[in-house]
């Protein structure tokens, strides 16, 4: 997977972010998430949901696209809609920089989507144990969310891709 | 009900339905073709035998009764006439309807429509005195007929399995008179052979194998294949099933599951496949010699030789695998024999169809959307072209009146023709019509050439009911044809003799998949535009521009035509209020013509188009998505949906 090396790249750079010396203590099954950031928010989507993370290219704008869309991409000849994630969760606009990555979601085996971050962290392997099951609330709803895990300190939010797509394939 | 077995029936049945539905109508024009009634026997009965393993009553139902008429009917106790062909229609649409329901996911059925099950019966029992029911049923009744005991009798069967069931029948009935044949019907010798004669001993052999035969499935396999001095006919035991059916229902593979979807699989010939494999070795070799070129800095000529023999080499792999999603234009046109007899029938007129070029191949996707519009002009040509049989007769033409539909290929495009004999259009009267919807003034309808009167009929709201009676009265709907056409980037032309008939041309391209458009952009953004719409381009001139109404239009050889300035969408942030420089390009869409205002033209572009993803799919105005020669995104304008855009 091309992921891998992009993937690598960025966890060494910000090695110490999320520290792994607690991981022992922790048994039973784990989900295991790719986490990013928004501002300085911790987010994780499940692994077997992305494809491959890339660095940001060229975005071509489509006209009359939703707001949250910033526009297609061109992937090895595959024509990809990148949304801009801070906007889905409300937070405001901020240009790409070098720490600025598309996650490449699979929603299903026709229909890949881009999510544009602030940055991509490493690949960690969360207990079941330490999500919280989401209640339907309206907020837990609205915000595309499948759990949040309280893990070696951060506030981890799994994010629910397929309910933030839904309808939209 | 087992979702790989049901798969599989599907595909099977779907085929057979499309078959029995050719074979129906032919069998009107000759009822009494033995071969064409065995094929039909066999189709209901393949179909019934499926809906048997799966346990759909009411498709057995059905599938038994017209199995039981169609065995009267190759018999000759019953007569295929107009009213027992309206019947088998009817149970014929029942079945495909309940295989369509299959198809669609339910389930669960309701018994069989009574009144069509009593009327197949009667239909049945109006022959002569019952024989024995073919197949299972005589199973029951006659312990002699008997399938090998692994073979379920609901369950497939296959044609030669079948065979050797109605040859023991045939035996059966045949053999009455002579006891000793009949108590044993099974093991018989060659009909030149004497039975109290000396017997050979290659005979006894073959007297033992067929003996051994009957033990067991298993040794009967081998033994039928091998047996000297074959059997004859009537003895011959139920024969090996021949493997690739009848192993059909158990071996469903595994990943037949994801088939669900079966519409979306084509079948490919191998040999198209193999082609593919060698280009694609071809263009790495080709890519490869351009890779070491590039690094060892050679003479220019030889990397020209290689980008040209690139060039070629990736031309030929487009078209090859552009092939592997043909299909040949016998998909659509299966359905019209039936489509043709039935409304001839409804309006009382003598048609016969001919069909010409069924094996021309064209994309699968086009084959798809053509189906639509052709129905539409071919119950056309039908209910308006042709005249009924007196009216002919008395303009002194045959009563019979022929529809031609046909398929060539020409080119990279398509040409679909339908032609009638009927009584063509009046071009005056469709100018007269033209004036009184005040769609032109009299003099711009008389400088009309009739070729473009016809085409009037293709307009939105030219044709309405009242019209079409005493015009040919082609145009219901035809706009919609037109649209439909228009959106697979092809072209309708009619071409009408008064008296004497229309002949209405469809041109598609082969594919849909790859698109000639004209490239245009705003500062770096491409946009491609359909090349089929566009008909003109010239410089934006102020002087040629009126605002008329709210509107901008440009004066083009005295005509006005309605100025779109894409920048206004495409390029929102730009102010911009002077169009020096800019060029108009004018496009046709249906019937309507549109000038767009670009900032650039950037020349002819054959490109591919790709679907755009996520979130966009309805995006309006947009066709799709493409990347250009220098590795960018042009997205592909649908010009339907521009205009729409822009009448808010």
């Amino acid at each position: 997977m091309d992921s891998e090396p992009n993937m690598q790249s960025t966890s060494n750079l910000l090695d110490g972010v999320i520290t792994d010396e607690d991981d022992e203590k922790y048994v039973g099954p784990s989900i295991r998430c790719v986490m990013f950031n928004l501002d300085s928010e911790v987010y994780g989507i499940n692994v077997k949901k992305i494809r491959e993370v890339l660095r940001v290219g060229t975005i071509r704008k489509v006209e009359g696209s939703a707001p949250s869309v910033l526009g297609v991409i061109n992937v090895r000849g595959v024509i990809v809609t990148v949304v801009d994630t801070r906007t889905t969760y409300g937070l405001p606009y901020k240009p790409a920089d070098d720490l600025s990555r598309i996650i490449i979601v699979e929603l299903d085996t026709d229909n890949i989507v881009g999510m544009m971050v602030d940055c991509v962290m490493e690949v960690k392997d969360i207990p079941e144990s330490q999500f919280e099951p989401m209640s339907a609330t309206k907020e837990g709803a609205s915000r595309y969310l499948q759990g949040i895990a309280h893990y070696n300190g951060d506030v981890i939010v799994l994010i629910d891709v397929d309910s933030m797509f839904s309808g939209q394939t | 009900m087992d979702e790989d077995i049901l798969q599989d029936f599907l595909v099977e049945a779907s085929e057979l339905v499309e078959q029995l539905d050719e074979q129906l109508v032919e069998l009107e024009n000759s009822p009494t073709d033995s071969d064409l009634l065995n094929a039909v026997f066999r189709g209901f009965h393949t179909i019934k035998g499926g809906a048997g393993f799966l346990g759909v009553t009411p498709l057995i139902e059905v599938c038994h009764r017209a199995e039981n008429v169609f065995d009267k009917i190759r018999n000759g106790d019953v007569s295929y006439d107009a009213t027992a062909a309206d019947i088998i229609m009817r149970a014929f649409d029942a079945i495909s309807d309940y295989i369509q329901q299959l198809n669609d996911g339910v389930r669960e059925f309701e018994s069989a429509d009574e009144g069509l099950l009593s009327e197949l019966d009667a239909l049945w029992k109006g022959g002569a005195a019952p024989k024995p029911e073919p197949a299972e049923e005589a199973a029951s009744s006659q312990p002699k007929l008997e399938l090998p005991d692994d073979v379920d009798p609901d369950g497939e069967i296959s044609d030669d399995e079948f065979e050797a069931l109605l040859n023991q029948r045939d035996a059966l009935d045949n053999s009455g008179s002579n006891e000793s044949e009949s108590e044993e019907p099974k093991l018989a010798l060659p009909d030149d052979v004497d039975p109290d004669g000396d017997i050979t001993d290659d005979e006894f052999e073959a007297l033992l194998n067929q003996r051994d035969m009957m033990d067991g499935l298993e040794e009967s396999k081998e033994s039928a294949s091998s047996a000297p001095a074959p059997p004859p006919e009537p003895a011959k035991p139920t024969p090996p099933p021949e493997p690739k059916k009848a192993s059909k229902p158990e071996a469903a593979k595994p990943d037949a599951a994801k088939a669900a979807s079966a519409e979306s699989t084509v079948r490919v010939d191998t040999r198209r496949l193999d082609e593919i494999m060698n280009l694609v070795g071809e263009l790495v070799l080709v890519r490869n010699r351009l890779l070491t070129l590039r690094s060892s800095d050679g003479p220019e000529e030889a990397l020209s030789n290689a980008v040209g023999n690139l060039d070629h080499v990736t031309t030929d792999l487009q078209a090859s695998v552009m092939k592997t999603r043909m299909q040949p234009v016998k998909k659509v046109f299966g359905r019209f024999p039936r489509v043709v007899r039935d409304l001839a029938r409804k309006l009382g007129k003598e048609i016969e169809l001919e069909l010409k070029g069924e094996e021309t191949d064209l994309d699968k996707n086009l084959v798809e959307a053509l189906a639509d519009p052709l129905v539409h002009l071919v119950r056309n040509s039908v209910d308006h072209g042709v005249e009924m049989p007196d009216v002919r007769e008395q303009a002194g033409k045959v009563r019979k009146g022929t529809v031609i539909l046909a398929a060539e290929q020409e080119g990279d495009h398509i040409l679909l023709s339908i032609t009638d004999d009927g009584k063509g259009m009046d071009p005056d009267v469709l100018r007269r019509k033209a004036v009184e919807k005040g769609m032109m003034d009299e003099v711009s309808a008389n400088q009309m050439d009739d070729k473009a009167a016809f085409e009037l009929i293709m307009s939105a709201g030219f044709s309405t009911a009242d019209q079409i009676s005493d015009i040919s009265g082609r145009g219901v709907g035809m706009d919609v044809v037109k649209n439909m056409i228009t959106k697979l980037n092809g072209s309708i032309d009619i071409n009408s003799v008064l008296g004497e008939g229309t002949q209405i041309k469809i041109r598609v391209p082969l594919t849909l998949a790859i698109l000639p458009t004209l490239m245009v952009s705003f500062e770096d953004d491409s946009y491609a535009i359909p090349l089929t719409s566009v008909q003109e381009i010239f410089d934006y001139d102020s002087s040629q521009i009126n605002r008329i109404d709210g509107q901008m239009m440009v004066r083009l050889r005295e005509k006005s035509i309605p100025l779109l300035f894409l920048s206004d969408w495409l390029a929102p942030d730009q102010v911009k209020d002077n169009y020096a420089g800019d060029k108009v390009i004018i496009v046709s869409i249906g019937n309507q013509r549109a000038g767009l205002v670009v900032e650039q033209v950037n020349g002819q572009e054959e490109v591919v188009i790709k679907p755009l993803g996520v979130m966009m799919k309805h995006l309006e105005g947009y066709a799709g998505a493409t990347i250009t020669g220098n590795g960018n995104i042009a997205l592909i304008l649908d010009l339907p949906g521009v205009i729409q855009r822009f009448q808010y």
